[in-house]
């Protein structure tokens, strides 16, 4: 580890912020809310041709052979391209490059790409879809993952081990066996979570243009330039040099943009083609055939505990229903069990995770990717383990906190860590102690806690360059600009780089001027995902700043002829600590340190520290900091017609140093909102035909204002010894536990535990029965009107 | 192709495209009014959410030529209106959106801002159920719609010179607004 | 973005140049209202008329009023938000007000009409989709295919009426008001009133009787029983733009003596047509609302509700589960239209 990568929580003058912890706009705010921002489809471009995707009718299906002719023939046509056209092949895992930008020889599932056309307006690029001859040979699909994982023929992918498992990863930790025997309470069950995906309002949409010189410009809705400026040479076999990848103002992700997608290449494919610029935005069903959602996993947890309460020992075996091609599917099967090792501290943990192939829309990374099924299995079996020995559930996950600065079993640092105050947080709140179990029959508190990562140190590719860049410019005027790779995805990411820079400048934020995602003119980062920006673009924003304040105040010290500890620059100004008299402004002391330095600028960049288990696979989820989350979820159940409410969550997330907390409340409550949203509704699947049940907004039920439960965010400030300011990432980790205190809450309510995902009315009614309520209490809810 | 006579944000222009094209796709892509979004296709999402004579509708259903003879105001409408009435920056609406971070992506927000700008012109002093209810034709995916409610009760304190509620984050942050 | 077909916009400016141009351009022509519904249909390429005729600057469509007789008269396109807020359908038809609050969300209740939500589209999980989707499927009984997905080897459409304001019409007795050509020689209007219980047939590829190049112009709602009293319940997955999954409106006539004289049902999202639920007057007239015997009435009701009523797989979702809401939803509501409240609806 360099030591650019790391300059402490605390800033060289102090520990006062000016900027930092302020609940500041935006700085893309205003313009968002004025409707000037830019986004993908607000480009226009002259003579801009509009491309369409021919998609396959069949689920799994070798193709014979693909017929262009009467397609390109149709006036207004100007190309068609099929897989032949672009046939490397790309993977965002660079190990499993399993993806065709069109297919080459088969089809996977129903909407896999086979053909694109360009035509002067999406009706006739549409009508020349409908002229293109597909000859296909259907094959057997699998839509169930048992039936994929036990059958071989047909294969889905070829491949080595001549299987459909996509990745398999078995991971032991102490003596899991031997805590199992110990322990006085043992819970075992089956868990099943179900697909659900990231429904971004933003569909997908690139723009491609081609220009004389050779030089190739896409601006896609990504939230990974960096990758797919390296997939788009590698498919196109084109120069990189010659490749400019520019990400607008982006609608929404949340993982449903970070894998390289068919659009990206085949604009670009048809701009080099027809010399014209061309567009191609996804309807709103294609953007659920692209889906790269939460895996379906069907999980088998054991957990062992001392009447105590202290976990022994975890076992837990999980199959995972993968799609149709890899996406970041090795990684999936790593988190679904490396993740699960905190808040709490155990001695044993097991874990088996299979990833198979099915003839499905692919899945990949959606908000808190992998690790929010296993985070569900394990706290509803943690929540029985306390009803068994009879322990307050806030009191069990207390009593296993596994503390700061600490190694989990799996071999992971973990160093801040405010779980402890997470859960004492919505206990209050939530006035746990006095209704959990007490409330009436219908009505329910329930916890759950979870860890998420801050990044990884796992690169995606292997190399030893910082994962992170910055670099800052400065204008005479005073205004400085900074230059970053990362990738505001509406998180805000943009303006956290600007809140940091004017931080260490002592500059006003309006000052500041981001330029970002523009492999042109920025730096490199790697993107959007794994929630590492705040934590790596901070830390390279704070790096560069602090090289240039540094100047900064030599230059003016050496005017003034003092130290340079004498000069502080605050509030838009220089200033003299010890002579209260002196001050220039800022943009005086630029000045001053351009004629001393030259032209000024900076550059900083963060790589992780040397991180991870000493194993194979130990690096992926080893993260240079863990966020930690607690929830109190407060359950209504109509028992009569099964309704689950959610009425009020209370969320306690510990971000490290918040440096917006207003922007921090922000992802919590999203968070929030969307784990209580595929728990309750949402449901992304197949019907019987292997067609997507319901590939519209309409269909598939997001929840509105109305339907969203009250949210309470409280921000919980560990203070990370290696994050930006001591900051941690906020993104992701929220929404975990929302999902298992809601199930936890419904037995707290009404006595049921369900273990099946998504909480369907018919479900509780099902559970109920079962059950059998007490007498007399069947209709408690039912006037309600 | 034909000739649409729309009167858009105060002004009655004149501008030639497809028939069968809906008032979205005029607005957007030969106005270059970019400001209201396509979401969903089909009418599911909000984000393409105009005012028709001071109601909200939604362009992406709307067919061009039924506009005409109709008052259109879109997102980008609103700023010169408050400007045009002696206000100063964006429309309060907008603004109040930035101050309470209800933007996070910004996609879905002109149609919220807009459902919610037309709420407040009917009635100035809703509760937060009149509020749910009237934006319940406009998915948000980012902010769990918490930020949203907030930056529309802060539009409603303000007009009535009260002092808006703080949510729950700002005490432990110390937060102030800025 | 999802492409509308290319067609023709006609906007008459008057009943009887419309009807010209329906007589003119007969099947190829289709009536658009609001086009909440036909809008997303067309995209879907579920029609593809080569014209379409708006009626919305037809100025006679629109309006509310109460006639001398103490009759509603709701012009067909009136806008559901007009209907639902307007205090004369309040008072007078509570049941239509709160069906038309809970049809859709805000900005589709202000496009959409009456008139259009009665004349909507049956609705299927294996219909309502795009042409890509269909033609992935082999297509279904109700367009361009052979064969029904939800009764697998059915002969028979059973998409579902889909329309909240039908169930509560049905239960006022309202009639319908069509305007078709006027033949040649005549100078009279050609009307044809029926009672909407005439307009449905059990087919869920068209479920209405119509008569070709006829424009529903208006809908009459009776003066009501002196104790009238309505509510609708609506079961749905969201609190707001979802269709129901399951619908019913109800009317009970009450006495001075709050002793019910008279009571009607209708249930929608089932099948193809809307329905009354049979035999319930049996056991609801002479009970007094509130009562312990008119609650085991109401229990009886929902019993009979549970019976008559099936809903299939046409619609997203369980279908096992919206049946097991039927008489839930029967009971709630029927005790909210006896204490004069309702909706009866989840949020």
């Amino acid at each position: 580890m360099a030591a650019r990568d790391i300059h402490g929580p605390a800033p060289p003058w102090g520990d006062e912020f000016q900027v930092i912890g302020k609940p500041h706009r935006k700085i893309d705010g205003l313009a968002k809310a004025t409707g000037h921002a830019i986004y993908a489809d607000d480009i226009q471009l002259a003579g801009m041709l509009h491309a369409k995707t021919l998609r396959s009718p069949h689920a799994h299906a070798l193709i014979r052979s693909i017929d262009t002719s009467q397609a390109e023939a149709l006036p207004g046509v100007h190309a068609a391209i099929t897989g032949k056209d672009m046939p490397v092949r790309y993977g965002v895992i660079p190990w499993t490059p399993d993806e065709n930008a069109l297919a080459v020889d088969k089809v996977r599932f129903i909407g896999d790409e086979v053909a694109a056309v360009a035509a002067i307006d999406e009706d006739t690029a549409n009508a020349a879809l409908e002229l293109i001859e597909v000859d296909y040979e259907p094959l057997h699909a699998y839509l169930d993952p048992v039936e994929a994982l036990e059958r071989s023929d047909p294969l889905i992918h070829d491949t080595k081990k001549q299987t459909n498992v996509s990745k398999h990863v078995h991971l032991d930790f102490g003596e899991v066996d031997a805590g199992l025997e110990a322990a006085d309470v043992v819970v075992e069950d089956d868990y099943s979570f179900h697909g659900s995906t990231h429904a971004p309002i933003e569909p997908h949409c690139a723009v491609a243009q081609f220009g004389a010189d050779g030089l190739l410009t896409l601006w896609s809705s990504t939230q990974i330039t960096h990758y797919v400026h390296r997939a788009l040479s590698s498919v196109l076999e084109y120069p990189a040099q010659k490749i400019r990848v520019v990400q607008p103002c982006l609608g929404g992700a949340f993982g449903g943009k970070s894998d390289p997608f068919s659009l990206e290449f085949c604009v670009a494919k048809l701009a080099m083609k027809t010399g014209r610029p061309v567009k191609m935005l996804w309807t709103r069903e294609e953007v659920f055939y692209a889906h790269r959602g939460r895996h379906p996993m069907r999980l088998h947890y054991k957990t062992g505990a001392r009447r105590d309460g202290r976990i022994t020992a975890i076992d837990a075996r999980i199959l995972i229903d993968g799609g149709s091609y890899s996406s970041f599917g090795l990684v999936t099967t790593y988190y679904a069990g490396q993740l699960l090792t905190g808040p709490y501290d155990f001695p044993a943990y097991r874990f088996d995770s299979t990833r198979v192939f099915t003839n499905k829309p692919p899945c990949g990374p959606k908000r808190g990717h992998g690790s929010v099924q296993p985070r569900f299995a394990f706290e509803v079996q943690l929540d029985e383990v306390a009803e068994k020995i009879g322990m307050d559930p806030i009191e069990i996950r207390r009593k296993n906190f596994q503390g700061s600065n600490t190694e989990t079993v799996n071999g992971q640092r973990v160093t801040s860590n405010g779980f402890d105050q997470c859960l004492d947080k919505v206990e209050t709140a939530s006035d746990w102690k006095t209704r959990r179990g007490k409330l009436p029959y219908g009505q329910g508190l329930g916890v759950a806690g979870s860890m998420y990562i801050s990044g990884t140190n796992y690169p995606v590719y292997p190399n030893k360059m910082p994962q992170a860049g910055i670099q800052l410019k400065v204008d005479r005027s005073g205004l400085v600009t900074v230059f970053t790779g990362g990738n505001d995805i509406g998180q805000g990411s943009n303006s956290v780089v600007a809140y940091l820079v004017a931080e260490e400048l002592g500059l006003a934020v309006e000052h500041v001027r981001v330029v970002a995602a523009d492999t042109d003119l920025c730096p490199v980062d790697l993107g959007a995902y794994s929630s590492r920006v705040t934590f790596m673009v901070g830390n390279a924003a704070i790096d560069a700043a602090r090289k240039l304040r540094a100047q900064v105040v030599e230059a003016v010290a050496a005017a003034w002829e003092v130290a340079p500890q004498r000069v502080r620059l605050i509030g838009g100004h220089a200033i003299d600590l010890e002579d209260a008299d002196r001050g220039i402004e800022l943009r005086e002391a630029f000045h001053l340190a351009e004629e001393k330095f030259d032209t000024l600028g900076s550059t900083g960049s963060y790589n992780t520290p040397t991180l991870g288990g000493d194993y194979r696979g130990g690096t992926i989820g080893a993260s240079p900091a863990y966020s930690f989350t607690a929830h109190v979820v407060e359950a209504h159940v109509d028992t009569e017609t099964g309704r689950i409410t959610a009425r009020k969550v209370w969320c306690a997330h510990d971000c490290g140093r918040a440096l917006n907390p207003m922007l921090v409340a922000g992802q919590i409550e999203g968070s929030v909102y969307m784990g209580i949203a595929e728990a309750l509704l949402e449901e992304h699947d197949v019907n019987r035909f292997g067609l997507h049940a319901g590939p519209s907004l309409l269909d598939y039920r997001m929840p509105l204002s109305i339907d969203t439960p009250e949210i309470e965010a409280f921000v919980v400030e560990s203070i990370d010894p290696e994050g930006p300011y001591g900051a941690k990432e906020a993104g992701e980790g929220p929404l975990h536990s929302s999902i298992p205190a809601l199930a936890n809450a419904i037995h707290d309510a009404v006595g049921i535990r369900l273990r099946e995902l998504p909480f369907t009315p018919g479900k509780v009614l099902r559970a109920l029965r079962e059950k059998q309520a007490p007498a007399g209490t069947e209709s408690r809810a039912a006037e309600r009107v | 192709m034909r000739v649409f006579r729309l009167n858009v944000n105060g002004d009655d222009l004149e501008v030639a495209a497809p028939a069968h094209w809906t008032l979205l796709e005029v607005l957007r892509y030969e106005l270059g009014l970019i400001g209201s979004k396509q979401g969903c296709d089909k009418g599911d999402c909000g984000a393409c959410t105009v005012l028709l004579d001071g109601s909200p509708v939604l362009s992406c259903l709307r067919l061009a030529a039924t506009a005409e003879g109709h008052a259109v105001v879109t997102i980008e409408g609103l700023m010169p209106m408050h400007k045009a009435r002696g206000g100063d920056g964006a429309d309060v609406v907008q603004d109040a959106f930035d101050r309470c971070g209800a933007l996070q992506c910004g996609f879905c927000q002109p149609g919220m801002m807009l459902s919610a700008r037309a709420l407040l012109n009917e009635n100035p002093k809703p509760t937060r159920g009149e509020i749910h209810d009237a934006l319940a034709g406009n998915l948000c995916r980012c902010t769990g719609y918490t930020q949203i409610v907030q930056a529309v009760e802060l539009c409603v304190a303000e007009a009535a010179g009260v002092e808006p509620a703080q949510p729950a984050w700002s005490a432990d942050a110390n937060g102030k607004k800025v | 973005m999802l492409r509308l077909p290319k067609f023709e916009l006609e906007e008459p400016a008057t009943l009887d140049e419309a009807l010209a141009l329906f007589a003119e351009h007969g099947s190829d022509a289709m009536p658009i209202a609001g086009g909440t519904d036909l809008v997303p249909n067309m995209k879907h390429r579920l029609f593809e008329p080569k014209v379409v005729v708006s009626l919305a600057r037809i100025e006679a469509l629109t309006g509310i009023r109460v006639t001398s007789g103490g009759e509603l008269e709701i012009g067909a396109m009136t806008t559901l938000a007009d209907v639902a807020r307007s205090s004369a359908v309040q008072e007078r038809a509570p049941v239509l007000a709160q069906a038309a609050s809970l049809i859709a969300g805000p900005q589709l209740r202000t496009m959409g009409t009456l008139g259009g939500n009665v004349m909507l589209d049956t609705r299927c999980q294996w219909y309502n989709q795009t042409h890509f989707w269909r033609t992935s499927l082999g297509y279904c009984l109700k367009k361009d295919g052979t064969e029904c997905h939800v009764v697998q080897g059915g002969g028979k459409c059973v998409a579902a009426a889909s329309n909240d304001t039908a169930p509560a019409l049905m239960t006022l007795g309202a009639t319908l008001v069509f305007q078709g050509p006027t033949p040649p020689g005549e100078s009279k209007a050609n009307l044809r009133e029926i009672a909407i219980d005439a307009l449905w047939k059990a087919d869920g590829i068209v479920n209405k009787h119509t008569e070709p190049g006829e424009i529903l112009t208006a809908i009459r709602i009776p003066a009501q029983a002196a104790g009238h009293r309505g509510a609708y319940g609506k079961l749905r997955d969201r609190g707001s733009i979802d269709f129901p999954l399951f619908g019913c409106a109800v009317r009970l006539d009450v006495g001075t003596d709050e002793a019910v004289t008279g009571a009607d049902i209708c249930a929608v999202a089932l099948v193809a047509r809307p329905s009354h639920v049979k035999r319930i007057e049996d056991e609801l007239v002479g009970q007094r609302v509130g009562s312990d015997d008119f609650a085991s009435a109401v229990g009886r009701v929902a019993e009979l509700a549970y019976k008559q009523c099936r809903p299939m797989d046409n619609s997203p979702g369980d279908a096992d589960y919206r049946r097991e809401m039927v008489p839930v939803y029967v009971r709630r509501t029927l005790h909210a239209a006896a204490q004069g409240a309702g909706p009866v609806h989840h949020v």
